[in-house]
């Protein structure tokens, strides 16, 4: 068998722009789900009984799913319950989001719970409101203690979004394959799509350790 | 919108043999995944320092490559290397369990380097060979720091079968999206399938949450 590698470089801009969407999709969905993520801790943390179930049922709902079947559902739930048209990739970011949001909430309630507690009473003691401590004080000391989780999080999302290629998204794995299905160059396809997975994820998976190892504590 | 939820008690059986396999899937591929990420964990920690760098590189690899990929590269483009079409079932278990694997050797990694050095040090103190030190001090402890990041490999895998449905294995997924095109229910389809992988993954978890909180104090030292 042969191998005709120059159907990679005659569909580059092919490949240029799924990967585009890629980074779109890692990028939107991230922006979204961190304050999504810290509405839903602070649901958690809040008095109002009703918030603090809707956010338990949210996040263990979301965790215990498979993503591929969160998109699918959106894809075909989304138009029917709101009315509305909505192109695949806005169902696409939907769907990470509603999944990324469920994870960045239980990271975000684990790094308030991980301040301790003098720090919130301190801000009492100086006349703040329960709000105020929370956003001025425990808050900017969580979010920098998550932020290697956030960083992992982060990882898992890029390679995550490679499942909206089943509802038709034009991402990085969706235009490698429609490109294989026109060309039969299955081998030569597939072997570059994963390589351009490599090269933009191998980097970020690094950075990550780094991150991770920076802030460890050891004993 | 009225839902109809008859098409999913008429094929209830053949979705019941889908969730069996998404089970069978998932269990096989945690088996395969702890003996062989279990061998390239230990090897990367305590085998010869010429095997670690191919290693590294092959664990750190696959944490950087989606799980859709590997799948799909296995399925169709494996067989145009090897010449072997692999049934979809057995490339299914060969691509999830490269991928797992790869995160159970990192848990591996973790769990042992978590034992500080001194507790190597007194075993040889007191006269250990190596071999015994990390049979008998170091792994014990090792192995109850890692259960709660194997907990949610169980959880991982379960949800990464699912994606096997893109490679037609008939698990449950896959089984879903035929009952859902053959009947024009979907959103029914699909809301059951919600419900069905909840009820599968949930206890998984809380299992796995109870057992920590019962032994986590063993990996104390």
């Amino acid at each position: 068998m042969s191998y005709d590698w120059s159907v990679v470089w005659r569909n580059a801009d092919v490949l240029w722009e799924g990967t585009k969407i890629t980074v779109f999709l890692t990028v939107t969905t991230m922006v979204v789900a961190v304050p999504g993520g810290i509405l839903l801790a602070l649901m958690r943390l809040s008095r109002i009984k009703v918030l603090k179930a809707a956010s338990v049922t949210f996040v263990e709902f979301f965790r215990n799913l498979p993503l591929i079947l969160v998109i699918y559902t959106a894809y075909y739930i989304l138009p029917v319950a709101t009315g509305l048209r909505f192109s695949p990739i806005t169902t696409a970011i939907v769907a990470l989001s509603l999944n990324v949001s469920a994870y960045n909430g239980e990271t975000f309630r684990a790094g308030i719970a991980s301040i301790r507690k003098g720090q919130s009473e301190a801000g009492y003691a100086l006349g703040m409101s329960r709000t105020r401590a929370m956003f001025e004080i425990v808050l900017p000391q969580a979010i920098r203690r998550v932020l290697p989780v956030l960083a992992s999080t982060w990882v898992s999302l890029f390679k995550d979004t490679s499942l909206v290629s089943v509802i038709s998204v034009g991402d990085l794995a969706f235009e490698s394959m429609r490109v294989r299905s026109q060309t039969f160059r299955i081998l030569e396809m597939l072997t570059a799509m994963a390589v351009i997975y490599w090269l933009l994820g191998y980097p970020q998976a690094k950075l990550v350790d780094w991150i991770n190892k920076r802030s460890r504590v050891t004993e | 919108m009225s839902l109809d939820f008859t098409p999913i008690f008429d094929s209830w059986r053949f979705l019941l043999g889908g969730l069996g396999l998404t089970l069978g899937l998932s269990a096989l591929t945690i088996a395969l995944s702890v003996i062989f990420g279990g061998a390239l964990g230990l090897a990367r920690c305590y085998g010869p320092a010429w095997l670690r760098l191919p290693l590294v590189f092959y664990i750190d690899s696959m944490r950087s490559i989606p799980v859709l990929v590997v799948l799909i590269w296995t399925y169709f483009a494996l067989p145009v290397v090897t010449g072997v079409t692999l049934p979809p079932f057995w490339a299914a278990t060969l691509a999830l369990t490269a991928h797992i694997s790869a995160y159970v050797a990192e848990i591996i990694r973790a769990g042992i380097s978590s034992v500080r050095a001194g507790q190597e040090r007194a075993a040889f103190a007191l006269g250990m060979s190596r071999y015994r030190a990390i049979r008998d001090i170091v792994l014990p402890q090792a192995l109850v720091r890692m259960l709660p990041a194997f907990g949610s490999i169980l959880s991982i895998t379960i949800k990464d079968t699912a994606i096997a449905a893109v490679i037609a294995v008939p698990e449950y997924m896959n089984r879903s999206q035929t009952v859902a095109g053959q009947s024009f229910h979907p959103i029914e389809v699909f809301i059951v399938a919600m419900i069905v992988y909840f009820l599968v993954l949930f206890p998984v978890t809380r299992v796995v949450d109870m057992v920590y909180a019962r032994y986590g104090y063993l990996g104390r030292s």
